[in-house]
């Protein structure tokens, strides 16, 4: 990475982190770049990889059928006109309709039966008692059809619990991963840029 | 003014900079702490030893730049414990923002310092777009998805390929990944095809990974800058997670010393307000 371009990247991270102090239209201007550049990074990275690898290419290559996803494609663009917005729901309800199809079955199969089947765990060591005992109580607390009182309330309350713990766990990991990418820019300024230190 | 009224009353931006100084102090100053290796990093490491030498592995690169910190240290980790043993890599992403040129770097990068040639120890194939076709369609025949690599070139004239078409072709999948899409690669690639998984991935990722682990869905887990800085340490090459994990600890410990004042605050504020 040669120099200016190192030093318009690291003004644009100063620019955006002066937002901690407070707003200002330095960060603004910012942040209205990197969108711009995102929206037009996407719209050429979709008209390149499908637009042209899926579509124009294969079928001047002779697969005259896809000729019919691209027409059930574009009826999307007819929801700029709000009196014909309703065909796009033809191309949506197909979307929709194939995604299912094709994730429900993949999901449970692929996850939620292999995820299940391991609970289904020897209570001889502790850890398999944390788990039954955990996955039951966290499931008795979103149980709704009867209130959470007397026994009932007590398993979910004891489910409140293990939920907790997990938030805990989540949010230590997420406050190392939004760490790590201040230390990385921080490192990107002060090493890289700079040169301060090695 | 009492502490908990001071407390709740404290400019934010004291935190910031208190936040932004642990950052920068541990790059000047030598603070480092204890690296203890976790059992799935430890996993993944014994799980790219076993593998012979010469063994083709893939590696994708589901990473948006907005994560490099994380997972860009990871990654070359990976592929630098791979061409120590003379492993060959094929990858690729389902991340179009990034994670082909990204993967196109850390390669070239890493290959050229091993003495790696592209096409022969290494291959990047770049983007293809929806990643549930790809996915399943590699199962079959990785040429019906890609018939040319990242820059153009047909597949069938990279002699790394000549011999791998599907995922049985392939020793091992080393995933780097940042988003949702390493749950189809368990679901879609593991349990479907049957190919052994493991992840290097963000720490946000980390905890849902857990269960992908305990159920025997993957075989070990690199969590964030964490998991990194671990596997830098088993490879015996410390580098950019291990340097920052220094101001990484400082700075849980000074959210640990947040959270505690925080509460204090609290428990303070509730007691006062407590009517006589």
């Amino acid at each position: 990475m040669s120099f200016l371009v190192m030093t318009i990247t690291a003004l644009f991270t100063l620019a955006l982190y002066s937002f901690l102090y407070k707003d200002n239209p330095v960060y603004r201007f910012a942040e209205h770049v990197f969108a711009g550049l995102s929206a037009g990074y996407y719209a050429g990275l979709i008209f390149q990889t499908v637009l042209v690898q899926q579509l124009w290419v294969p079928l001047w290559g002779g697969q005259a059928w896809l000729i019919l996803p691209a027409l059930l494609g574009s009826l999307m663009f007819v929801r700029l006109s709000p009196k014909h917005a309703w065909v796009s729901r033809v191309a949506i309800a197909f979307v929709i309709g194939a995604n299912s199809g094709i994730l429900v079955m993949q999901q449970l199969h692929g996850l939620v039966l292999p995820q299940v089947a391991k609970t289904f765990v020897s209570m001889a060591s502790v850890q398999g008692v944390l788990i039954v005992v955990g996955v039951v109580c966290t499931l008795i607390y979103f149980y709704f059809s009867k209130p959470h009182t007397g026994v009932l309330g007590g398993v979910a309350t004891l489910g409140i619990w293990f939920i907790m713990i997990s938030f805990g766990a989540h949010f230590g990991y997420t406050v190392m991963a939004r760490v790590s990418l201040l230390i990385g820019r921080v490192q990107f300024l002060v090493i890289d840029w700079l040169h301060l230190t090695s | 003014m009492s502490l908990a009224k001071r407390l709740e009353s404290l400019d934010r931006r004291w935190i910031f900079l208190l936040i932004g100084l642990s950052v920068v102090l541990p790059m000047f100053l030598p603070i480092t702490f204890p690296e203890r290796i976790t059992s799935q990093t430890q996993a993944l490491y014994d799980t790219m030893e076993s593998l012979p030498e010469g063994s083709v592995i893939m590696v994708p690169f589901e990473v948006w730049p907005s994560t490099l910190p994380e997972t860009e240290p990871i990654a070359r980790a990976a592929v630098r414990h791979a061409f120590r043993r003379q492993m060959k890599i094929v990858s690729l992403s389902n991340v179009g923002g990034g994670g082909p040129s990204i993967a196109d770097r850390v390669l070239r990068e890493e290959g050229n310092a091993a003495g790696k040639v592209y096409g022969i120890d290494y291959v990047n194939l770049g983007y293809r777009a929806n990643y549930l076709a790809v996915l399943s369609g590699m199962g079959t025949s990785i040429r019906s998805i890609y018939q040319t690599d990242y820059s153009g070139t047909p597949v069938d004239s990279l002699p790394l390929m000549r011999n791998v078409d599907s995922y049985k072709d392939v020793a091992f999948i080393f995933a780097i990944a940042d988003n949702a899409t390493l749950d189809y690669w368990v679901s879609i690639v593991g349990e479907r095809f049957g190919a052994k998984i493991g992840a290097g991935v963000t720490a946000v990722m980390a905890p849902k990974m857990f269960a992908y682990i305990d159920a025997g869905q993957m075989v070990g887990l690199l969590g964030g800058m964490k998991g990194g800085a671990e596997y830098e340490k088993l490879l015996g090459l410390p580098d950019q997670s291990t340097r920052g994990m220094g101001a990484q600890s400082l700075i849980h410990l000074l959210i640990i010393a947040f959270i505690v004042l925080g509460n204090v605050g609290f428990f303070l504020s509730r007691r006062n307000a407590r009517p006589a």
